[in-house]
């Protein structure tokens, strides 16, 4: 049935577009920041796993390896020189949306103007390939993956909930001020959380050059995708964005299918605004004025 | 009781310092004005081209940033997708002078009208958002808009429509141009002043402070937020239409992308937000600034990383803008002060 | 020597002008001690800046010999420094045991975590029985009581408490009041309180401080100070004193 095909691909996007969105939520639950940023990071991790494959032969998958490390050292140093600044003013929230809206452009102008504006994509041999199935074919590079991002958000989990700065981070993302309270250190944490959102984004980029053509100034159509994802899983909510990433990639692999694959992101921009007339707060969310 | 107080909080709001200086706002109104109207004239000028197509495209963001400051700087909700309403217009007379032969500079006003009919859907749509989501919306409408324009055949799609110029003898031709945008700017910044004024620019600040308590006291602001959203868009729509016929060519990737909306917001925050001279200072800075960055760089690369490095510089140094700025620190002169 | 002395605090928020203009209080160990004093006369924010939630613009403190002015939340609670705030600030989904465990973050020794929690559950019968409950879904006595607790994992030193009765019907007022009364009593720490219910406040204080527009006003044993004709001045004469000043 061309159902279940349509299916089993929505659920292999769905895994790598949970990935991407995790940092994302992840930074809103811990700091209240909206990183207008994080698709351009995810690009910029993309080129730098393309241009490791082109001329160093550094398998994506592999390059996962270095792009983490580096993003979330470069993660850190973004957040101690952008935020500690605006941290106290009133409408803290939007102010980070403003910045790292600037950021996004910031990145996007360095990486046009060194990297240039053509499509690009890495090739691996398991890019092209598929194992069949049955009726079904399942694309290896996407099932690779979705392995992947599988792994780094059970990773992820487990760092939250077995850790001693885990627990923080937790503690953080439900009540910042109770947190501090009992000795969280608030700054360290936001700092460690902030590389963590920007090592996941680049783990993400890793996977995006060679599951999908990428340029520049593709990340606002990321952008939009990815906010659309976890405001309706529940902005702060690493659940809400796993569900929101599969149910929505699903949807729209089916919209792909009916009415071609140009109007697939539409399904993320309705469901955005169906949200939030219905329940602003998303299907995990708190029911804050968000 | 509790109405009267958000009010009186919000009218003593916008000045803070007193403002210096002797030399009047009006004075400097009038002369900026005269210079303007007469610029055209001076045909012999050199570069005489040069300068009347960036006075037009100052004119231009001028109108558009100070229809933006209404929602993103009186009301405080940031629209990321504001040139939404700038395609529309441009369509709206494009097509009006491709099927009827109505010429845009007559079909402006309507263009504008029809942008603020879509700001009031838009203000529907959003009517349950705030802060971060509201924002993440106009962004996704950007999308959206972008994504049916470019295929919707009966638009052109993404390779767009080609317009017939105006039949004036190519050094004029881009005269009318100019007074057209100059009446837009100047339209729209009494727009944004007499809102300032108004008790519905009252209403406005106060939802921009706290709109809990605004709502507590009594202003119905999903009403107000709706008119600031419909009202901010009327001159995006004029000067789409009117920018459409000067470079005689729709498509919409020239007027959706999401630089402009950036363009608009630096300006506003660079200017002042929330301020009548605000827009028109950004305005002025940035496309000054720009010129200069293209001589010494060249290449739009570098515009997008001067664009976000500006904002950033702005916000993490002077989120006030060049007007907040100087009025908090009581600097700020009389002929700047326009509120 | 006092085990808190603060001279001449000054602070207020972000940019904002100075709520604190002038505090200087001293507080003796193992004595309760109440802040009382007219709305806005910045005694939360004297709790908050001593808690180092707020920095100090100007000013001493001192804790057990040691200057704390200007250090981080987490610094100050090492020293031995606790604060319950007004609104009780829990973790609305963790369980009161986590609850509590987070109370104990700073302990890295889980034998002593873990004695800690077996006394705070002794000494609060009610937290044991519903240690598996969320924080959100207890009643706001229950709250307070878990509030308290969870102060009370890391062995203070000092207990600062907002007003613990804000919110509370006067039934459970008075058994969050024992409870205070009892961590003076029974387990030697010093507290410092800020009460609305000046008189319940009082009942349980050896010493009250009266704040008002930033600055101590007086001070005097808690039993006699309602008598203090200052009092009457300073609550019903406030308007012609803000004049004043």
């Amino acid at each position: 049935m061309a159902e279940i095909q349509v299916l089993i691909l929505g659920l292999l996007l769905g895994g790598v577009y949970a990935l991407m969105a995790s940092g994302l939520t992840l930074l809103f639950g811990v700091m209240r920041v909206v990183n207008l940023a994080h698709a351009a990071f995810i690009v910029l991790a993309a080129f730098c796993s393309f241009y490791l494959w082109e001329f160093a032969g550094i398998d994506p998958l592999i390059s996962i390896v270095l792009i983490m490390p580096s993003f979330f050292v470069l993660g850190m140093v973004l957040y101690r020189v952008l935020f500690p600044r605006i941290e106290g003013t009133p409408r803290f929230t939007e102010m980070t949306v403003l910045m790292t809206f600037g950021l996004a452009f910031v990145a996007e102008g360095l990486m046009a103007r060194f990297f240039g504006g053509i499509f690009r994509s890495a090739s691996p041999p398991y890019a092209r390939d598929a194992i069949i199935l049955g009726d079904y074919y399942v694309p290896t590079g996407q099932l690779l993956a979705s392995t992947a991002s599988l792994v780094l958000l059970l990773g992820l989990w487990a760092f939250l909930k077995f850790t001693r700065t885990g627990y923080g981070v937790r503690a953080t993302m439900q009540n910042r001020d109770a947190a501090q309270i009992v000795g969280v250190d608030v700054r360290r944490v936001s700092t460690i959380s902030f590389g963590i959102g920007m090592a996941m984004a680049g783990a993400a980029g890793a996977l995006v050059s060679f599951l999908f053509p990428f340029f520049p100034a593709r990340h606002w159509q990321w952008i939009a995708i990815l906010l659309s994802l976890i405001v309706l899983g529940g902005m702060g909510s690493l659940k809400g964005a796993v569900v929101g990433a599969l149910l929505l990639a699903v949807v729209s692999s089916f919209v792909s299918h009916t009415l071609g694959p140009v109007w697939a992101p539409i399904t993320f921009f309705g469901a955005l605004f169906l949200i939030l007339l219905v329940r602003p707060q998303g299907l995990f969310g708190k029911k804050a004025r968000v | 009781m509790a109405q009267t107080d958000v009010v009186r909080t919000a009218e003593s709001t916008p000045a803070k310092g007193r403002t210096k200086g002797t030399v009047s706002r009006w004075s400097v109104l009038t002369m900026v004005i005269v210079i303007a109207l007469v610029l055209p004239m001076l045909r012999s000028m050199s570069s005489y081209q040069y300068v009347l197509s960036v006075g037009t495209v100052v004119f231009m963001w001028i109108s558009m940033t100070a229809s933006w400051n209404i929602l993103g700087g009186y009301t405080g909700y940031i629209s990321l997708g504001h040139n939404v309403f700038f395609a529309a217009g441009g369509y709206v007379s494009g097509l009006l002078l491709l099927e009827l032969g109505w010429s845009p500079f007559a079909t402006a006003i309507v263009a504008g009208v029809f942008s603020l009919l879509m700001g009031g859907v838009a203000g529907l749509i959003t009517y349950r958002t705030h802060g971060p989501s509201f924002i993440i919306s106009t962004i996704a409408l950007l999308l959206v808009a972008t994504l049916l324009m470019d295929n919707w055949a009966f638009l052109g799609g993404s390779n767009g429509l080609s317009l017939p110029l105006p039949s004036l003898s190519p050094s004029w031709v881009k005269v009318p141009f100019y007074y057209a945008m100059f009446l837009a700017a100047a339209g729209a910044v009494y727009l944004g002043h007499r809102v300032q004024h108004s008790k519905f620019g009252m209403a406005l600040r106060a939802i921009a402070q706290d709109e809990v308590k605004a709502e507590v006291a009594g202003i119905d602001t999903r009403r107000y937020k709706l008119m600031a959203f419909a009202l901010s868009a009327f001159f995006p729509g004029v000067v789409g239409a009117l920018w459409g016929y000067n470079i005689a060519y729709l498509r919409p990737i020239i007027f959706l992308q999401i630089a402009i909306a950036a363009r608009m917001v630096l300006m506003a925050i660079v200017g002042g937000r929330g301020t009548v001279a605000g827009p028109v200072i950004g305005a002025i800075l940035v496309v000054a600034f720009d010129e200069t960055a293209v001589d010494l760089f060249g290449g739009s690369e570098i515009n997008l990383v001067i664009t976000g490095a500006l904002l950033i510089l702005m916000l993490q140094f002077f989120p006030g803008g060049i007007i907040g700025t100087l009025r908090d620190r009581n600097r700020l002169p009389a002929w700047l002060d326009w509120d | 020597m006092p085990l808190l002395a603060v001279q001449g605090l000054k602070a207020g928020y972000g940019v904002g002008p100075d709520i604190l203009a002038d505090v200087s209080i001293d507080v003796e160990a193992g004595r309760t001690y109440c802040v009382i004093g007219p709305n806005g006369a910045g005694k939360s924010t004297l709790l908050k800046t001593v808690a180092g939630i707020v920095k100090p613009r100007d000013g001493v403190i001192t804790f057990d010999g040691a200057s704390v002015g200007g250090l981080r939340p987490d610094q100050i609670l090492r020293a031995g420094i606790c604060f319950v705030p007004q609104d009780r600030t829990l973790f609305p989904q963790m369980s009161v045991r986590e609850n509590l465990v987070m109370g104990g973050y700073l302990i890295r020794d889980r034998h002593r975590l873990n004695e800690r929690l077996e006394l705070v559950f002794e000494m609060f019968p009610r937290l044991a029985e519903r240690s598996a409950q969320m924080a959100q879904t207890m009643s706001g006595g229950e709250q307070q009581l878990l509030a308290l607790g969870r102060a009370l994992m890391i062995e203070p030193k000092l207990m600062m408490i907002d007003e613990p009765s804000l919110g509370l019907a006067p039934r459970v007022t008075s058994q969050i009041f024992d409870v205070i009364r009892s961590l003076s009593r029974d387990l030697g720490i010093t507290v410092l309180l800020i009460e609305q219910n000046v008189k319940k406040g009082l009942e349980v204080s050896d010493w009250a401080f009266v704040l008002d527009l930033g600055t101590k006003r007086f001070e005097g044993p808690a039993g006699e100070i309602l008598d203090d004709p200052r009092i009457r001045d300073l609550y019903l004469g406030k308007l012609a004193d803000r004049g004043g000043s």
